[in-house]
């Protein structure tokens, strides 16, 4: 589908077309690019032609429309989707019956006008950073085929980068949402712990799931992520704040503080993520070095938060249908269900003190800058990889720069920075922001996408 | 990874014993590797051994909330 959200919204607004004929063009494009990507595990073309249709006929009775009508976009199938069974990229799934209604931000987005189109492939159970699924098939970077889209919301990134739709939502427990937009080259947004509903969400680790959208340009992120937020009693996690809108066109206050992480986050990004954090210092004015000394902690805290929070919710079914499990996480999910309880109120512990000192920081700056991830989307089927020396599990260890920022709940926008010309391989840089500061994130965000630093450059080209 | 210390190994067994969990011997040794890195990285923010201490001024174990 050419064209952002807000233009295609826009578009539909003005008359200059229907959103049944951009549902038909999204649908034309889905299906005959899909086939070599294997972003969607189903598609909704039947509800979204209600959607759009309901649309059109709001406009032609002469109502005003929301936000986002006509937008066709996609979510992972963590989320309830009615009439659809809840995947979690999970075989041991697949029987279940189909959702009864939608997730809370589903029907958020319906609000807002958006027409949904499917549901999307992810890592099983949101465990892994690749969205290599042995059941469902790897989602492949739409930039080089042969390299995996990153996890675990590969399908939400994959196909936003590719142009089928321009929105997805997704969830990040550990980066799931920075990682894949990092490697796709993509915007997404992981909004404070706390700040948008993951009520009929799929759960993985719930003191560390969060959920948030990936967008084609930070105005599209915006506005989706405007127009997801709002209280719900049903997640229990889920903050009682009052909407704060950021608007489609967020501006970084003059004299916004800046720091670049040093350290961790400096010791695990290889020379290409060097060069992204360099490109967009540059954009954003930024020259101070500061450091997180409890990053490293804090990545430990949530190494052990979700191995102990993961494995207990799926021990029932891996006690009886451990054959049904992806191959490549079932044995780290069952570790993780043999962890001591007292590991896990000392990394609930380790997290706590890790938030203080960053709040400390917050003192300091207003907007931390990191890489997302370590270097490029590597090859589909890498077992470990190289950073800076160390060579690493790929699936359990992609999420390195990501892990201690979620883990304490702090917003943080990915942006696609480009370090090397003639290489057609984004990596993402993290802007990270004090909790309830999203708007910082994303204005940082639209700085490097005005500078032309950031950006999802076109398939064609 | 080096080879998983003998009393990893026997809590791996154990502990999969009294969850109810029946494996093969080669899956045994998989989630012991497995398990093996988890403490590893879980070494990092801990005092050592399995049972780590939890009355030497712990603390309370906070719900997060930002």
């Amino acid at each position: 589908m050419n064209g952002s959200a807000l233009e295609i919204a826009r578009r539909i607004r003005s008359g200059e077309v229907s959103a049944v004929a951009v549902l038909a063009q999204t649908r034309a494009v889905i299906e005959a690019q899909d086939g070599s990507l294997n972003c969607f595990t189903a598609t909704t073309f039947e509800r979204a032609q209600r959607e759009a249709a309901a649309i059109d006929a709001r406009r032609s009775r002469g109502e005003s429309l929301p936000p986002l009508a006509g937008v066709p976009y996609a979510v992972k199938n963590l989320f309830d989707v009615a009439g659809v069974t809840t995947l979690a990229g999970a075989k041991v799934n697949a029987g279940n019956p189909a959702a009864a209604g939608d997730a809370h931000l589903v029907a958020r987005m319906h609000e807002a006008g958006a027409v949904l189109v499917g549901a999307l492939n992810m890592d099983e159970h949101a465990y892994g950073f690749t969205c290599e699924n042995t059941h469902f098939g790897a989602t492949r970077n739409p930039r080089d085929h042969a390299r995996v889209s990153g996890g675990s919301s590969g399908g939400s990134a994959a196909a936003v980068a590719a142009g089928l739709v321009p929105v997805t939502l997704g969830s990040d427990t550990n980066g799931s949402i920075r990682v894949p937009a990092s490697f796709c080259g993509v915007f997404g947004l992981k909004p404070t712990y706390g700040r948008l509903s993951r009520s009929g969400c799929f759960p993985f680790v719930d003191s560390l799931d969060h959920v948030g959208p990936l967008a084609a340009t930070v105005a599209d992120l915006a506005m989706s992520y405007d127009a997801l937020q709002g209280r719900d009693e049903r997640d229990h996690a889920c903050a009682q704040r009052d909407i704060e809108p950021v608007g489609e066109t967020p501006a970084l206050p003059a004299g916004t503080r800046i720091g670049i992480l040093g350290g961790w986050f400096q010791d695990w990004a290889g020379p290409a993520a060097r060069r992204a954090v360099q490109m967009a210092a540059a954009a954003l004015g930024a020259t101070q070095r500061c450091e997180l000394t409890s990053a490293a902690s804090a990545r430990a805290a949530a190494f052990v938060i979700t191995g102990a929070e993961g494995g207990a919710l799926h021990r029932e079914k891996l006690l009886t249908r451990y054959a049904e499990f992806e191959p490549a996480s079932r044995d780290r999910l069952v570790a993780g269900s043999l962890i001591p309880a007292s590991w896990l109120l000392e990394a609930q512990r380790v997290r706590k003190r890790a938030y203080l000192e960053a709040l400390d920081l917050f003192g300091r700056f207003d907007l931390l800058l990191a890489a997302a991830t370590p270097d490029y989307a590597p090859l589909i089927g890498s077992e470990s990889f190289t950073v800076n020396g160390r060579t690493v599990p790929t699936r359990a260890s992609l999420g390195v720069l990501t892990q201690p920022i979620s883990c304490i709940g702090l917003p943080v926008c990915a942006a696609p920075l480009w370090p090397d010309p003639g290489v057609n391989l984004p990596v993402g840089a993290q802007l990270i922001a004090a909790p309830w500061r999203e708007d910082l994130c994303l204005a940082g965000a639209a700085v490097l996408e005005r500078a032309g630093v950031a950006r999802p450059i076109s398939l064609e080209q | 990874m080096n080879d998983p210390p003998d009393s990893l190994r026997t809590y791996v067994r154990a502990a999969l014993d009294l969850q109810g969990y029946e494996f093969s011997e080669e899956r045994i040794a998989e989630i012991t590797l497995q398990f093996t890195r988890i403490e590893s990285i879980a070494r990092t923010i801990l005092p050592p051994g399995v049972a780590a201490a939890t009355e030497q001024d712990p603390g309370p174990a906070p719900v997060f909330r930002p």
